[in-house]
């Protein structure tokens, strides 16, 4: 009995140190495994609604066009907003386009929440959320640990962590996609980053969210929604979305939109509800208290309300963060299955290992190649067997002669080649398509280390590493001389410069490049990936430049130049010249995000070769 | 000794708790007044960021009561709404009430009237909210009635705890109001009764940024005209001034 009291004693005497102390001590992370909170803070566990106390009819997938009051939405955004149709939709990849954060609060389904504890230790390891509607997926890891690189993929519930700040859960997301503010129209970019804090009194959970997004809004939108708690737990959880929905007939390069200062039903919810339009077109300004003031002149209003459904003032750089790495240093990212990023040296570099020698599509602008080779040689034990050039530009291939140096092509040495080539089988084998051997060759001088191994139409096929791998050449996109390359067990493309997340596709005419042959190139893509669950996951896509996607962002993109080519196509049915179409900024809502006023590939050098590959259509076209 | 042992225990755990509690605990002394122990600071001037329900808040219309979980007899009344008869017997400031007037577009200053008394103006209807910590005080029965404040700090909860016991600090404001004079909920009279009672939660956001955000969660039930209570939230951000204050009067539409 005395072991026992001196034991409780003892134990009290833990607590009190503990106390005194302020808290049990939890490492930070880099120094050992983090393992978040001894104590949770509130718990939010449990099944909610989403209550339409306020905001009454604007849930998930509603809310009339041109019903943007109180959103500080930016020019361009409105301009997108204004530009897009309800039946856009209809369109194949945006059918079961996933919720973002903080939009996902405002479905009606059910929302449930609840709490990951490390067995042993109880200690709260993450918040899970799951969301009935479009089944939203989230983990609001609490361990401390960090975020993703910039160059990893991207989901719509996005990357989130939390902690307890008092009694609030605060969780920060990055990695989102690009999603709704609200789903009539007004886009939440990929660059958006969000804060939601969850507070609760009894049984109502009040969010409060604060969006930054640099593209699409002109300051952070705050905004509280609210969730109560249900007694009995629902048993609809599920919300099965299929894009199997068919209009038969259409092209698919159709993308609905309305030009710019044609959308017939802009004015229809202001007149309506009898408000002014202007403050129904949304922007900072219909946040604060004094826009009452600004709209009692109502001609005024009308007028500048108008001027916001066309394209105005200069044009826009891109706001949303280059996800390159630009530290001199090589940064390898595990794409999935026996697929690598190393990312750093100009354009992204793809490494397919396994137990034969490695397969790298791209080299990179070779100006660290010396780091990139010691970096695959940590994923690869076998030296480098093939080299794929996507395309002959110089930042794809500037590495061509240093990687093909350290590399070897068991399949030749022995072989017929052999007795052709001394040096067969010594060095890498580099394919590409016959005219990049072409121009690299045609350049003065010539460029170092051109594809040895070349194709022309049809697709090259290897069965590597255990993985059938394909290569396929894409006629008249970005030049005359592209390829794509699937990771068939994988599920990895490579698409090069045919898409890219961080400017507009560097269309190069005097190569061969046409708008024409590029949103083709972006269809085929589309052809062969398959989404996981609500356009996130499944294929995944390595592009030339920017961050790993996969199916979801090379939609957007293509819709992106469909639409921006159907301006085009309307100003030249006008007869607009090029200086009168660039006037018009035909690319004005997406400039936040892909624009550029200066460097080596401008807006303006863009709808130039969007002008010529329509004036001039390539022959492949046809 | 197994006595001796166990009242040891108690005495620790007892100090455990003590050591726990935090802000605003007394020393020793009188418990701290109100404006003492608060666990966030409330005064200054604040704006009202119109991002929910903005048609509702900005452009009120006749009849236009979504989201309200209003009664047959609550839709009645709204329908029968007749803003001229509320201007011409001089009624502005019906929709300028407890109930409504922290969802009027506006600024707020928020000041320490006493020890036991927050006081939160409008600009907008001018409008004069107290919230009283001590028992004694106004009995209500005007546009703002009667609102009791107390601080909800966060405690220990009651399970066994260590290490703080769970005491995380900070907590909320809570405010109940009741014995108001009927008003409207919107601006298009949505109508409120005199037996409304108003529970609300006042939160302190911070932002990575220094922006600062009061948050408020607001439950409004009323047996007259609601069939449901109607629950909402609206929240400010703090300004470093007074820019922007402009006290308006009250208006019907």
């Amino acid at each position: 009995m005395r072991t026992i009291t001196f034991s409780i004693v003892l134990v009290a005497l833990f607590a009190f140190s503990i106390t005194f102390f302020g808290q049990v001590s939890t490492p930070s992370p880099g120094i050992g495994i983090p393992l978040g909170p001894l104590v949770s803070g509130t718990d939010f566990s449990g099944s909610y609604r989403w209550l339409n106390h306020q905001d009454a009819g604007l849930f998930t997938a509603a809310g009339d066009i041109a019903d943007w009051g109180g959103i500080p939405l930016n020019d361009a955004a409105r301009l997108y907003a204004l530009s897009w149709p309800a039946s856009r939709q209809t369109v194949k990849q945006q059918q079961c386009m996933g919720y973002v954060p903080p939009y996902t609060w405002m479905s009606p389904g059910n929302h449930r929440i609840w709490e990951e504890r490390d067995p042993a230790t109880q200690r709260l390891v993450a918040i899970h959320y799951w969301g009935q509607i479009a089944q939203v997926d989230r983990t609001i890891y609490m361990d401390g640990r960090p975020h993703p690189p910039a160059y990893a993929p991207h989901t719509f519930p996005g990357f989130s962590t939390g902690k307890f700040e008092e009694n609030i859960l605060t969780i920060t997301t990055t990695h989102i996609k690009r999603g709704w503010i609200r789903a009539n129209g007004v886009p939440q970019s990929d660059a958006a980053t969000v804060t939601e804090h969850l507070i609760r009194h009894g049984d109502v959970v009040t969010v409060f969210s604060v969006v930054n997004d640099p593209v699409y809004l002109s300051e952070p939108m705050s905004k509280t929604s609210i969730v109560v708690r249900q007694a009995i737990a629902p048993d609809a959880w599920l919300y099965a979305c299929d894009d199997s929905e068919q209009i038969l007939g259409r092209k698919n390069d159709y993308v609905p939109s309305h030009l710019f200062g044609q959308n017939p039903f802009a004015r229809e919810y202001a007149e309506k509800n009898k408000l002014s339009l202007l403050g129904a077109f949304g922007g900072r300004e219909t946040i604060y208290p004094e826009f009452l003031g600004a709209v009692k002149d109502t001609a005024a209003a009308e007028a500048a309300a108008k001027a916001k459904m066309l394209p105005s003032g200069p044009q826009q750089n891109s706001r949303a963060p280059d996800p390159t790495p630009n530290d001199g240093n090589i940064h390898v990212f595990h794409v999935t299955g026996s697929v690598y990023l190393l990312a750093g040296d100009g354009a992204n570099i793809a490494v397919q290992v396994g137990a034969q020698g490695a397969i790298v599509v791209d080299t990179g602008a070779g100006k660290l190649s010396e780091k990139v080779i010691p970096e695959i040689a940590k994923l690869s034990t076998k030296p480098i067997q093939f080299i794929v050039n996507t395309s002959f530009h110089s930042d794809h291939v500037g590495g061509n002669k240093k990687l093909q140096a350290v590399g070897a092509d068991p399949s030749l040495t022995g072989s017929f080649f052999s007795n052709q080539f001394a040096d067969a089988g010594q060095g890498a084998t580099i394919l590409g398509q016959q005219n990049v051997q072409t121009r690299m060759q045609e350049q003065k001088p010539p460029m170092e280390a051109p594809p040895s191994d070349t194709y022309l139409e049809d697709r090259r096929r290897k069965y590597h590493n255990e993985e059938a791998v394909e290569i396929f050449p894409m006629p008249n996109a970005i030049t005359d001389g592209d390829s794509v390359v699937h990771f068939r067990r994988s599920d990895v493309i490579v698409t090069g410069d045919i898409f890219t997340t961080t400017q507009y596709p560097f269309i190069d005419l005097k190569n061969g490049g046409s708008l024409q042959g590029e949103i083709r190139a972006l269809n085929f893509i589309l052809d062969r990936t398959v989404y996981r669950n609500d356009e996130d996951g499944g294929t995944l896509i390595i592009p030339g430049h920017g961050r790993v996607t996969n199916e979801w962002e090379v939609a957007e993109y293509r819709d992106m130049l469909v639409i921006i080519r159907d301006r085009v196509q309307a100003m030249l049915k006008n007869g607009a010249s090029l200086e009168q179409v660039k006037a018009a900024r035909p690319t004005a809502d997406f400039d936040p995000r892909f624009g550029a006023t200066t460097g080596p590939w401008t807006t303006d050098a863009f709808i130039e070769a969007v002008y010529v590959s329509l004036k001039n259509p390539p022959r492949s076209a046809n | 000794m197994k006595r001796s042992g166990l009242v040891v225990l108690i005495v620790l755990i007892l100090s455990i708790k003590g050591h726990a509690q935090g802000r605003g605990g007394a020393q020793g002394g009188r418990p701290p007044t109100p404006k003492a122990g608060a666990p966030f600071d409330m005064t200054g001037y604040w704006v009202s960021i119109v991002t929910e329900d903005w048609r509702w808040r900005m452009f009120p219309n006749k009849g236009d009561y979504g989201g309200i979980p209003l009664n047959p007899e609550g839709r009645r009344t709204a329908d029968a709404w007749d803003p001229a008869k509320d201007e011409a017997a001089g009624e502005q400031c019906k929709s300028y009430g407890a109930p409504s007037i922290m969802r009027v577009p506006g600024r707020l200053q928020i000041t320490w009237q006493d020890d036991q008394t927050l006081k939160i103006e409008t600009d907008a209807g001018r409008q004069i909210r107290l919230f009283r910590f001590a028992a004694e005080g106004s009995k209500g029965g005007d546009l703002q009635g009667l609102s009791r404040a107390e601080w909800e700090l966060n405690g220990p909860g009651l399970g066994f705890a260590i290490a703080g016991g769970g005491v995380r600090g900070g907590g909320s404001l809570k405010v109940t109001t009741t014995n108001v004079r009927p008003g409207y909920l919107r601006r298009n009279g949505v109508p409120y009764s005199a037996n409304a009672k108003m529970t609300e939660y006042f939160d302190l956001v911070k932002e990575t940024n220094g922006d600062t955000y009061l948050v408020l969660t607001s439950t409004v039930e009323d047996p007259t005209y609601l069939a449901q209570p109607w629950i909402t939230a609206v929240h400010f951000k703090k300004q470093a001034d007074a820019s922007g204050w402009n006290p308006t009067a009250c208006v019907v539409r």
